[in-house]
Parts: structure tokens; sequence; C-alpha cells
């Protein structure tokens, strides 16, 4: 069960004192089915904004996003989502807060308990399901936001930076469980980040974003077999692709 | 018990002991007259001889207290929530409520005396609008606090507000309600007691004023005694019903293992 998505022609323009300021030039970006793609690019180049415009959940300047054929109107309800911040609530235990995504959706929460508690031992946390969000580590806290995005079997993730306010290791450990959760759950991603190595990591395609007003620079196809472990990491395969990503970067005076 | 656990408990104890051993003393060494500042010992034979006019009068101040806070929780909750989700309400109840807490609530009394007289009613207007307005403030920020992020997820989910509210919204707004009501009863005893004294016939704060009149310090200190275990008793019930409620908030969690 996966879904395409077509972006065309989708732009963001803010109104400041000064005019129409310009975040994201028009967009053109198709997802295949079953495909993880990511967004790479500097702070403020409009990436979030096209996964927010993608979700429904920020209106766009001009252009058509299609969702498995339908235009996106208001916020979509068929996706998965997963911000940086975790956004669990403080007064519900780990399982409790997988199950949230099914009580909002009035869905009869005892049927998928077995399927949260799957979901949250597939990545390690099963003797902490009955945590309260505090008393895990922010890494634990990340990896229930994952399990919360993937309890009701969206064919679309949307990730905005989910990674980005971990440290280095537990990021890295992170990316792995995430890369075998999608492996167990195939699904189309759309997966927000800065950082390159997590993007050819996890994806099967990286869409380069130039700085402000953000547009599409470069498409890298990574055709790297999966799970994506350390050996592979430190293949020149690999690590060519990091370095061409980074000299586009590099060409922009962004590092 | 441990020796942390019983430290607790004692330490404060023990202080409040030393203040009234020094109080007395020092009363009795400079011979500062009854009528300036009595000691503990004359203050609590005046409660004992007193006793049955006090409590008739604390049950009184604390009907009126209990009354006026619990109506303005009523009152304050919802309509916190209605000017939190309504723009009107925004534009035309929270402005009035801003104006009527800028004026010192004190000048309602004498005006609430010509209006409903001596009784029950003026005192718990008064408890309730030195009340509402914290509990407003608060309820308001309580409900317009969730973070974008949570806001966002809760649409993704396609659930209506009503489930919204009540599965996130709500239980998110308690922390902050919570500061808002323990504001409101810290203020609920002053406010009965200034009615009562500006216009009442019975009452801790009607008693105090006859006292004080009288230059009965003695008797005075017995009521003011009787009005800090009513205040505290009123602030400990909203701090339990926040134990209960938000067992899972930060200010509730255990500081174990803290150093300090």
């Amino acid at each position: 069960m996966s879904v395409a998505v077509s972006i065309t022609g989708v732009s963001k323009t803010y109104r400041s004192k000064t005019g129409e300021v310009s975040a994201l030039d028009p967009i053109d970006l198709d997802i295949a089915p079953g495909a993880f793609v990511s967004l790479v690019g500097p702070s403020g180049c409009g990436k979030s904004t096209l996964l927010l415009m993608l979700a429904g959940l920020l209106a766009r300047s001009s252009g058509k996003i299609l969702v498995d054929g339908r235009a996106v109107e208001g916020p979509q309800t068929d996706i998965g989502i997963v911000f940086q911040g975790n956004v669990l609530v403080d007064w519900r235990s780990a399982l409790d807060n997988v199950l949230l995504q099914i009580e909002m959706r009035g869905k009869n929460r005892a049927s998928y308990k077995e399927r949260a508690l799957a979901l949250l031992a597939s990545v390690g946390l099963k003797d902490f399901t009955s945590r309260l969000p505090h008393e895990l580590s922010g890494g634990m806290q990340q990896r229930t936001a994952f399990c919360r995005a993937l309890i009701h079997d969206p064919p679309l993730i949307l990730m905005d930076e989910p990674l980005g306010a971990l440290d280095a290791m537990t990021r890295e450990q992170l990316r792995g469980d995430l890369e075998r959760l999608l492996m167990a759950n195939p699904k189309t991603v759309l997966f927000v980040t800065h950082s390159i190595e997590e993007a050819v990591q996890l994806s099967d395609e990286v869409i380069v974003i130039s700085p402000r007003p953000g547009r599409i620079v470069r498409r890298v196809k990574l055709d790297l077999p999966r799970p994506r472990d350390l050996h592979l990491r430190q293949s020149p395969e690999f690590q060519s692709i990091v370095a061409e990503i980074k000299e586009i970067f590099l060409s922009y005076g962004l590092i | 018990m441990n020796r942390d656990n019983l430290a607790e408990y004692l330490t404060p104890i023990v202080f409040g002991v030393c203040i009234v051993l020094s109080w007395e003393a020092v009363v009795r060494l400079f011979h500062i007259p009854l009528y300036i500042i009595p000691p503990p010992s004359a203050i609590l034979e005046q409660y004992f001889r007193n006793i049955h006019r006090i409590w008739e009068y604390t049950l009184v101040t604390g009907m009126e207290t209990i009354v006026g806070f619990g109506v303005s929780i009523l009152l304050g909750v919802p309509l916190s929530m209605l000017v939190a989700f309504s723009p009107f309400m925004r534009r035309t109840f929270y402005p009035l409520a801003v104006t009527l807490e800028m004026v010192p609530k004190i000048v309602f009394a004498p005006i609430f005396v010509t209006w409903f007289g001596f009784g029950f009613l003026p005192k718990i207007l008064i408890v309730f609008l030195v009340c509402f307005f914290p509990i407003l403030l608060n309820g308001i920020l309580a409900f317009t606090s969730l973070s974008l992020d949570l806001t966002r997820f809760c649409l993704s989910t396609g659930a209506g507000p009503l489930r919204t509210f009540i599965k996130v919204r709500l239980p998110a707004a308690l922390p902050q309600l919570f500061v808002g009501i323990k504001g409101a009863a810290v203020n609920a005893t002053v406010g009965a007691t200034i009615a009562e004294w500006i216009g009442g016939d019975a009452g801790l704060g009607y008693y105090v004023q006859i006292a004080s009149g009288d230059l009965r310090m003695d008797i005075a200190f017995a009521i003011i005694i009787m009005l800090a275990a009513l205040g505290l008793l009123l602030f400990w019930m909203v701090v339990l019903a926040e134990r209960w409620l938000i067992p899972w908030h930060v200010s509730q969690r255990t500081t174990h293992g803290l150093v300090s």
C-alpha cells in the first residue's frame, strides 16, 4: 500500500513590509510509490515549508499537489507525521502515546494494542512501553514518535528533521532503527533534513535544495543495497555521493 | 520514615516553635503592652475563651470563601475557553474583564452592601471578583499554548475539535490552569475578609474589625490564626487536586536525587 506524490509548480511567498518574499520558488517533484525521498538543504531554504504544504497544513502560494491522484486541499489525514521536537504528550505512556493516533481517529484502541506493542518492541522499547515521556531519553521519545506515525499503517510518511534535535550517536542509532522500521513497513516517505549523510543513508533519492528562495538544484538517485550498514557507509561509492552533494553546498559558500 | 523525611517534617515545626517562644520572650522581656503586641500565651487564652464565636465565624467566612472560589472556577474556566477560541469574545468580553480587573475590588464592597445588604451574597461576589481574573487570565494562556507541532499532529489525525479538546487540549492546559486556580485560592480569603470588614455582621473579617477597634489585639491575633488556617486549608486542597490530576507534570515530580 503505497502512494505516489505529484508536486507541480508549488511555491511559497510571504508578505512582508518590503513586499513579497519568496521562500520557495516553484517546485516540480514526483515521488514514486514506495520511494524514500529526502529534501536536503540549509536552514530556511523552504524544505520544511514544502513538507507542510504537502501535508495540507500550510497554504501554498501557487501550484498543485496530488497525493495518490487526489488534490491536497486542507490537512491530509492518510499520513503519518514526525516532527523534530518530539510531540509526545506528557501525560501518556509510550504505548498510550502511540495509541493516541488511533484514539484521535476514533478507532478501537484495543484492536491496535498488540500492533503498538510490537512496533515499540521492534525499536527496542519493549520494556519501556508503560513509561511516561519524561522517563524516556530523547532517542526513545523519537522512536515512540516513529511508532505513532506508523501505527495506523498510512501509505505516506512525512518527517521534518526527525533526528535534528538528537546527539550524534543517538542520531546514528535512530537512522538504523528508522531504516529497519521502513524495511519492515514499506511506505512512501518524504524526509526533510540538513544532514547529507543522513539523507544518503536513508534515501532512494536525495533532492538538493538551494538556499532561500529554495529550488531544486540536483536530484541524486541512489541504488545502494539496504540496510546501509557502517561498512557500506564507509565505502568509496557512498562517500563519493556524499562528497558530490557537499560540493553543491560548497559552491553556495554554505560549508 | 528515614532521616531525610524526618528532617523534612521536623524542620518547619521546630522553626515555628522557636518563633513562638522568642515572640513570647520578647514581649515579656520588654513589657510590651497587650494592646500593642499580645504574647502567644494570651492569644491562645483568648482563642479558647472565644472558641464558639471564632468557629462560628470561621464557618461563615469559610463558606463565603469556598462558594465564591468555586463559582469563579466554574465560570472562569469555561469563559477562558471561550476567549481562547472565539475572536468575538476576545474583542468584547476580554477587554471588559481586563478593565474590571484594573479597578481595586474593594470599592465594590460598599456598593454590593447597598444592593444586596449585609448577608452572604455580597461577600460571595467580592470573593468571586478577586478569584475570577487570575483564573481567566491563566485559562486563556492555558488554552492557547498548545505547541504548533502538536496542533499539526492533531490536524493530521482528522480528529474533530471536540475530540482534540478532550484528548489533547484540555489535559495539556491543566498545569497552567492550576497556576490560576492557586493564585485565586490565595486571594479568596482576602476577598471574604475585606467584604466582611466593610459591610458585614458576621465572619472573621467582621470580628477582627471589632476586636482591633477595641484594641483587643489578643483576640485579633487569635482570629488571624484562623484566617491563616483557612487560607492554608484551601491552598492545600488545590495542591491535592493538582497532584491527583497532573501527576505527570514536571512541577509534581519528585525531586529526590536532586543536588541542591
